[in-house]
C-alpha cells in the first residue's frame, strides 16, 4: 500500500477514535498512540529518511497535514470533553445550601453592658468622658455631699448595705458606719467636681446596691448611667435638649420626651422624664399603666449647694445632672419578666442577646 | 396622699376633666398615683323595701326577711339587725356585691335558711361609724335604686405623689392653694371662718387654771399648744364627717377622733385628743410634760402594742409616766373613748429628724408622723387649735374653754429671698415673663414686692413652705408652673469639651471583643459571696486577703464582699449543668474587693475572668464537638495577648501549693514582660465539687490593670517577606521534662536570623517507638532570609546547626 493511502487510512481511524473516545483518558490514550514518541504519525515522521528523495516532499505534506488535522481534532474533542467532565464535577459537587454552615462560634454581651456601650457611645458623640467610680462609698460621697438630709431614710440600714469601718475612726452615722456600697452613681459627680478642671462634660455608669430582696423587679445589685454637665451659661433648656436626644437615639427618632416636674435632694429645678410609650405611642396601654408614657430617668439643674460644697462658684457656673436605671431600660427595650436572669448567668438568656 | 375633688372643689375650682387635671399635676410635681371614683364600689348594691319580716325559727336573734330589689322576684335574706322590720327602705348588697374589706355577698345558708344578699348598717358600706344596724334609707327612696345615686357620691378620689420637699400639700387646704397656683385661679381658704365658730361654743373657766405645758427641749418641741373641751359627748360622727375622712383615706371612729382627722386632713396639721380627766392628778389639774424618753421606757400605742423607747425619742407625759409618742401616736390607755367626757387637745410642732427616726425605728408611720417629718407649720399651730376646738364642740355638744395654753419659744418668720429675673431667664433658657414670675409667687403664699432694680423682686416665703431656702427654690417654683414643656429644648454650645475614654476602657473595649470573638458570652454576677468561698476554692483563708462584711446583709451567704470571680462563675456553671445545659463559655468583668485593718475604703480591683465547660458547641454535621481542656482558656488568653499586643507572654507551670484552686499540671501563670497577668487552668475537681459544678471546667482570672499595664496601643511593622522560604520538618524525641517552651528557646537561638518561625505540629508518644518517659516534638521549620533566596547549602548549614544545638541542650535524639 502506498504510503498516500496508509496515511489517509490512519487519519481516518484517528478522527474515528477521536470521535468514539469518551473521557479525557481514552482521549490521552489515542494521543499517545498516534502522536507519543512510539506513536503511528510520529514513526511517519521518523521515517522519513526512507522515503524516496522525489517523494519526500509530497510524503511530507501529507504527514504534516495528517498531524495538523488529527491534533485539531484532538484540541476540539479535549475542550469538549473537558467542558462535560467539568460540568458533571460541578453538578456532583452540588450541596444542600439550608445545611447549617460553618463557623467559629460569637459569644455575646451582656444585655446591661450592652446598654450601656450604647449609652456611652451616644454621649461620646456628645463630647462627654466617660467616668468610672468606686462602688464602696462613704456616706459623705453618697448622701452628704449630694444634698441629703441626715434623716434621710435611704441612709437607713434597711435601705443602704453598710461596710464594717476597719480604720478605727468613730463612726459618725448614727453608730453604725460611714463607709457603704454606693446606693447611686451620683457619687461620681462630686468626685467629678472636685478633681477635674472645668468645664465638666462626663457621664458615669456603674454597679450601684441597694437593699433589697431580689424578686422579679427589684435587685439589690444593678446600675444606674449617671450624667453631670458643668459650664458657663448651661439651661434648663439645654438639658431638656441631650436628654431628647438620647431618648430618640435609644428608643427611636418617633418617641417624644416628657419633664415632669420632681423632687431630689441634689438638683434644682428637678425633672422626671418619660418618653411616649413605644407599644401604644401615647394612647394608653397595660405596657404604660394607661397614661401613654414611660418614666425613664430622673434629672435636674445641679442644686447651688452641691456645686458650692464641691468649690464650684455657683453664681458663674450652671449645670445639669441625670440619672437612669440600666436594668429598667434593658426592660423596656427587651422585655425581660424577672431581673434575676439578669445575674444567673444563664446561656439560654444571654445568646439571646 | 389621697385627695377628694368633691372637698377639693370647694376652695378652689376643679377642671371637670379628670384625666387633663390629673396630666397637669403630674406635669407641675404633683404625681398622681391612682384615681378612684367613689360610688363604683357600690355596684350591686341598691334600695330595698321590707315586705315580710319574719323571725328564724331557728334563732332567737335573727329575721327572715323577703325585700323586694327591683327584681321580678323579692329575695330572701337573713338579717340579725335588730332594727329591721317590715316596710322600710334599706340598703341592700345583692348575690355579686362586694362590700369594703373585699367581702364578697354570695348565696348562703344562715342556720338553714337561704339567704342571698345582706341588708347593710353604713358601717359595712363604708359610710360612718354606725353600726347599731340597719341604715334605714328615707321612705321615698325608689326600689331598686343603686346606692351610688342614693349617696349622691360620685366622688372623685385622686391618690397623690407628694414630694419630701413639700409638706404643705399634704393637706386639701395646700393642695387648693398648689391648684390655685397651676390654673392661676382664686382659692378660698377656709380657716377664719372655722375660727369665727370659737366664741359661739366657749364656755366656762380659762384654760390655764386646769392645764401647765412643760417643753423640757424646745428642739424637740418647737410648740405646744393645749385647749380643753367641756361636755363632748363621744358617739358616732354626723355622715359629712365620716364621708370626709372615709373619702381622704380614714377611717370614721368617733366624733371627736374624727374631728381630729378632718381637721388634720383638712389643714395639714397633726392633733391629738387626750381624754383629760385620765391625765388629770387627784386635784384635778393636768400637767403635760414634753420630755425626752428614758431609755426603755414603755409606752403602749392606740393600736395596741407595746413600744420599748429609746432617748432620741420624746414622750408627751404627765409627771407620772409617758402618755403618747411625739408626733407619731397617742397612748392606748388616754385614749377617746365613749366614757370621755373632757378632752385635752393637742395641737403643736415636733422635731423632724426625731419623729422620721422613731417612725422608723418603730416601724410605726402615721398621718401624724408623716407630716411631721416633713415638716409641719408651727405658726399655725395655735389658728387650727382653734378651729378644730370649735368643730369638736359642735359636733360633740360640748364646749371649749377660753384661751389657750401655747409653749412657743421663738416664732418662726418668713425667709427672705431675692428674686433675679435675668438670671432666671438665662438660666432656664427661657423668657417668662416678670408677671407671670410675680402671680406665681403671691399664689402659692410668697409676698412680692418690686425693688429698685427692676431685675430684682424682693420675696418672702412663708413659714409652711419650708423648701423655699433659696433663689434657686423660686426659679423651680415659676418653671414648673410656667411648664417645663414650654421651655425649648438646646444642646449645650460649651467649647472646650471633648469626648475622651480612659485607658482602661480603651482596653476592655479591646478585652470585650476579643472574649467575643473567641466565643465567651459575658455574664454579670453577685458582688456578694457566701463567707467561706475562699475556703471553697482551697485557699487558705487569708490568702486573698481580708473580706469586706457587710453590716446588714440580706442574708448570710451575702454577707461578704468576692474577692475572686471564680465562686460565684462556677455558680452559673452549676446553674447551667442543672438545666441541662452542657456547653458553657461565659466570662465577666468585675470587681473583687479586699479590706485592710486601719483603712476605711476596701481596696476595689477588676478582674477579668472566666469559665468553660463542655465544648464550644455540640456536634455538628460537619464538625465534632471537641471537649474544651486547658488549652482552650490558654488560647482564649492567647487571642488577648495578640489583639493587645501583649509583650513576651509566658505561660509558667503552676504548682498546686501555687494556685490550690486548679488541676496541679493543667494551671499556669500568664505574664507579660515578666509581669503577673493571671491564671488558666482546669478548676480543681474537688472546687468543682463544692460549688456543685460537673467537672472538667476550664477557668482563667486576670488582673484587669495589669493587663491595661502590659498592654500596648499598637505593634510593629514587619516587611512582608519578598524571597521564598524553605520549610524542613524536625521531630526531636526529648525527655517528658523537656517543655515545648524550652525547646521553642533553643531552636529561637540556635537557628538565628535565618529562622523564620517553628511550628509545633505533632506530639507523640509510643513506648516502643519513642521510648518510656518521652515524647517525640515534631516541629514545622520555616527558614528565610529578608534579603535573598537562600541556597539549600545554607539551609542545610542552617538547620544542621539547629539541631546540633538541641541535642546538646535538651538531649534530644533526631527522629527519623
Amino acid at each position: 500500500m502506498a504510503i498516500a493511502e496508509e496515511l489517509a487510512d490512519l487519519r481516518e481511524r484517528t478522527l474515528a477514535e477521536i470521535g468514539a473516545a469518551q473521557d479525557s483518558a481514552a482521549l490521552e490514550a489515542v494521543r499517545v498512540a498516534v502522536l507519543g514518541k512510539s506513536g503511528t504519525l510520529t514513526g511517519y515522521l521518523r521515517s522519513m529518511g526512507s522515503v524516496p528523495p522525489e517523494e519526500r516532499a509530497s510524503v511530507g505534506k501529507a504527514v504534516n497535514a495528517a498531524r495538523v488535522e488529527v491534533e485539531e481534532a484532538l484540541a476540539a474533542a479535549k475542550a469538549a470533553i473537558d467542558a462535560a467532565e467539568l460540568t458533571a464535577a460541578i453538578d456532583a459537587a452540588a450541596v444542600d445550601v439550608t445545611l447549617p454552615g460553618r463557623a467559629q462560634q460569637m459569644g455575646t454581651r451582656h444585655l446591661i453592658n450592652g446598654i450601656i456601650d450604647e449609652v456611652s457611645d451616644i454621649f461620646m458623640g456628645l463630647g462627654y468622658k466617660v467616668v468610672d467610680g468606686t462602688e464602696i462609698e462613704t456616706d459623705y460621697y453618697n448622701f452628704t455631699a449630694l444634698n441629703a438630709p441626715a434623716d434621710h431614710p435611704s441612709r437607713s440600714m434597711q435601705d443602704t448595705f453598710y461596710i464594717r469601718d476597719l480604720s478605727g475612726d468613730a463612726s459618725r452615722v448614727r453608730g453604725e458606719s460611714d463607709v457603704l456600697l454606693r446606693t447611686q452613681t451620683s457619687g461620681v459627680q462630686v468626685h467629678t467636681m472636685e478633681d477635674w478642671d472645668l468645664p465638666i462634660y462626663m457621664i458615669a455608669p456603674g454597679k450601684v446596691y441597694r437593699r433589697d430582696v431580689a424578686d422579679p423587679s427589684h435587685l439589690p445589685q444593678f446600675h444606674q448611667i449617671e450624667g453631670l454637665v458643668v459650664d458657663r451659661g448651661i439651661t434648663f433648656g439645654d438639658l431638656k435638649g441631650t436628654l431628647d436626644y438620647m431618648c430618640k437615639q435609644i428608643f427611636g427618632p418617633e418617641r417624644k420626651t416628657r419633664f415632669r416636674a420632681h423632687y431630689f435632694p441634689f438638683t434644682e429645678p428637678s425633672a422626671e422624664v418619660d418618653v411616649s410609650c413605644g407599644i401604644c405611642h401615647g394612647e394608653g396601654c397595660r405596657m404604660c399603666k394607661g397614661t401613654g408614657w414611660i418614666e425613664i430617668l430622673g434629672c435636674g439643674m445641679v442644686d447651688p449647694n452641691v456645686l458650692s460644697m464641691s468649690g464650684i462658684d455657683p453664681e458663674e457656673y450652671s449645670g445639669f445632672a441625670f440619672g437612669m436605671g440600666v436594668e429598667r431600660i434593658a426592660c423596656l427595650k427587651y422585655d425581660v419578666p424577672d431581673l434575676r436572669m439578669l445575674l444567673e448567668g444563664d446561656m439560654r438568656f444571654l445568646r439571646q442577646f | 396622699m389621697k385627695v377628694s375633688l368633691k372637698w377639693l372643689s370647694e376652695y378652689t375650682q376643679v377642671p371637670s376633666d379628670v384625666k387633663a387635671f390629673c396630666d397637669r399635676l403630674d406635669l407641675t410635681g404633683t404625681g398622681v398615683e391612682g384615681v378612684e371614683t367613689l360610688g363604683e364600689s357600690f355596684d350591686g348594691i341598691v334600695a330595698g323595701r321590707v315586705l315580710t319580716c319574719e323571725p328564724h325559727p331557728d334563732s332567737d336573734h335573727m329575721h327572715v326577711v323577703t325585700v323586694d330589689v327591683g327584681a321580678a322576684e323579692p329575695v330572701q335574706i337573713v338579717c340579725g339587725a335588730p332594727n329591721i322590720a317590715a316596710d322600710i327602705v334599706v340598703p341592700v348588697a345583692c348575690v355579686g356585691a362586694v362590700l369594703p374589706g373585699d367581702f364578697k355577698i354570695k348565696k348562703s345558708k344562715l342556720r338553714g335558711v337561704v339567704s342571698c344578699g345582706m341588708c347593710c348598717s353604713q358601717r359595712e358600706l363604708g359610710l360612718g361609724s354606725d353600726h347599731s344596724g340597719i341604715w334605714i334609707l328615707p321612705d321615698e327612696v325608689p326600689v331598686g335604686t343603686p346606692m351610688a345615686e342614693v349617696i349622691g357620691s360620685g366622688d372623685t378620689v385622686l391618690d397623690l405623689e407628694i414630694t419630701p420637699n413639700r409638706p404643705d400639700c399634704l393637706s386639701v387646704v395646700g393642695m387648693a392653694r398648689e391648684v390655685g397656683a397651676m390654673y392661676q385661679q382664686p382659692v378660698e381658704y377656709p380657716l377664719a371662718a372655722d375660727v369665727a365658730k370659737l366664741a359661739a361654743v366657749t364656755a366656762g373657766a380659762d384654760v390655764a387654771e386646769v392645764v401647765s405645758v412643760t417643753v423640757e427641749d424646745a428642739e424637740r418641741c418647737p410648740r405646744y399648744t393645749a385647749r380643753v373641751i367641756d361636755n363632748v359627748k363621744v358617739g358616732p360622727s354626723p355622715d359629712w364627717l365620716a364621708e370626709r375622712v372615709t373619702a381622704a383615706g380614714g377611717r370614721s371612729i368617733n366624733n371627736v377622733v374624727d374631728v381630729t382627722n378632718y381637721i388634720l386632713y383638712l389643714y395639714g396639721q397633726p392633733l391629738h385628743a387626750f381624754d383629760a380627766d385620765l391625765l388629770a392628778d387627784e386635784a384635778g389639774h393636768i400637767s403635760v410634760v414634753v420630755r425626752g424618753a428614758a431609755e426603755g421606757e414603755a409606752l403602749t400605742t392606740l393600736d395596741g402594742e407595746e413600744r420599748t423607747l429609746t432617748e432620741d425619742m420624746t414622750v408627751i407625759a404627765t409627771p407620772k409616766r409617758a402618755v403618747a409618742l411625739a408626733g407619731v401616736m397617742g397612748g392606748l390607755d388616754t385614749e377617746v373613748t365613749e366614757a370621755t367626757r373632757t378632752v385635752l387637745l393637742e395641737s403643736a410642732d415636733f422635731c423632724n429628724g426625731r419623729t422620721s427616726r422613731t417612725s422608723r425605728n418603730l416601724g410605726l408611720i402615721s398621718e401624724a408622723s408623716m407630716r411631721y417629718e416633713r415638716g409641719v407649720d408651727e405658726n399655725m399651730c395655735e389658728l387650727v387649735s382653734q378651729a378644730a376646738a370649735a368643730l369638736l364642740a359642735e359636733v360633740s355638744g360640748g364646749t371649749v374653754r377660753p384661751g389657750v395654753v401655747d409653749v412657743y419659744g421663738k416664732p418662726a418668720e418668713g425667709r427672705p429671698l431675692t428674686f433675679r429675673i435675668g438670671r432666671f431667664n438665662a438660666m432656664m433658657g427661657a423668657a417668662i415673663p416678670t408677671d407671670f414670675i410675680e402671680d406665681i409667687l403671691v399664689r402659692l403664699g410668697c409676698a412680692v414686692e418690686a425693688t429698685d432694680d427692676a431685675d430684682v423682686l424682693s420675696v418672702l416665703a412663708p413659714t409652711f413652705r419650708p423648701d423655699l431656702e433659696r433663689e434657686i427654690d423660686l426659679y423651680e417654683e415659676v418653671l414648673r408652673l410656667w411648664g417645663m414643656d414650654r421651655i425649648a429644648p438646646t444642646l449645650p454650645g460649651g467649647r472646650e469639651r471633648v469626648g475622651t475614654r480612659t485607658a482602661e476602657q480603651a482596653t476592655l473595649r479591646r478585652v470585650n471583643d476579643v472574649l467575643r470573638a473567641s466565643g465567651l458570652n459575658e455574664t454579670m454576677t453577685y458582688s456578694f459571696a457566701e463567707p467561706g468561698d475562699v475556703e471553697r476554692l482551697r485557699l487558705a483563708p487569708d490568702a486573698l486577703g481580708l473580706a469586706v462584711e457587710l453590716l446588714n446583709p440580706l442574708n448570710a451567704a451575702m454577707s461578704v464582699m468576692r474577692q475572686s470571680m471564680l465562686p460565684n462563675l462556677l455558680r452559673s456553671v452549676a446553674h447551667n449543668q442543672a438545666r441541662g445545659v452542657k456547653n458553657i463559655q461565659l466570662y465577666e468583668i468585675g470587681t473583687v474587693f479586699t479590706a485592710a485593718e486601719g483603712r476605711k475604703k476596701a481596696k476595689e480591683r477588676k478582674k477579668l475572668a472566666g469559665v468553660l465547660a463542655g465544648s464550644m458547641a455540640d456536634t455538628a454535621w460537619n464538625a465534632p464537638a471537641v471537649p474544651f481542656d486547658f488549652f482552650d482558656g490558654k488560647g482564649v488568653l492567647e487571642n488577648l495577648a495578640r489583639e493587645l499586643a501583649l509583650p513576651k507572654v509566658r505561660f509558667r507551670a503552676l504548682s498546686a501549693e501555687e494556685a490550690p484552686q486548679l488541676q496541679p499540671g493543667r494551671a499556669a501563670e500568664m505574664m507579660a514582660m515578666g509581669a503577673v497577668i493571671g491564671w488558666v487552668g482546669e478548676v480543681h475537681p474537688l472546687v468543682c465539687d463544692a460549688f456543685d459544678a460537673a467537672p472538667p471546667v476550664v477557668a482563667f482570672e486576670l488582673d484587669v490593670s495589669a493587663l491595661v499595664k502590659a498592654s500596648r496601643p499598637a505593634r510593629n511593622y514587619v516587611d512582608v517577606p519578598t524571597f521564598p522560604a524553605v520549610a524542613v520538618d524536625q521531630a526531636f524525641v526529648v525527655d517528658e521534662a523537656v517543655t515545648h517552651e524550652k525547646l521553642s528557646q533553643v531552636m529561637a537561638s540556635a537557628g538565628g536570623k535565618l529562622l523564620e518561625s517553628a511550628a509545633l505540629f505533632d506530639v507523640y508518644r509510643d513506648e516502643e517507638r519513642v521510648g518510656a518517659g518521652k515524647k517525640s516534638m515534631a516541629y514545622s521549620l520555616t527558614y528565610r532570609a529578608a534579603d535573598r533566596t537562600l541556597t539549600s547549602e545554607e539551609v542545610e548549614r542552617a538547620h544542621g546547626k539547629l539541631v546540633d544545638k538541641v541535642q546538646k541542650a535538651t538531649g534530644a535524639e533526631v527522629r527519623a
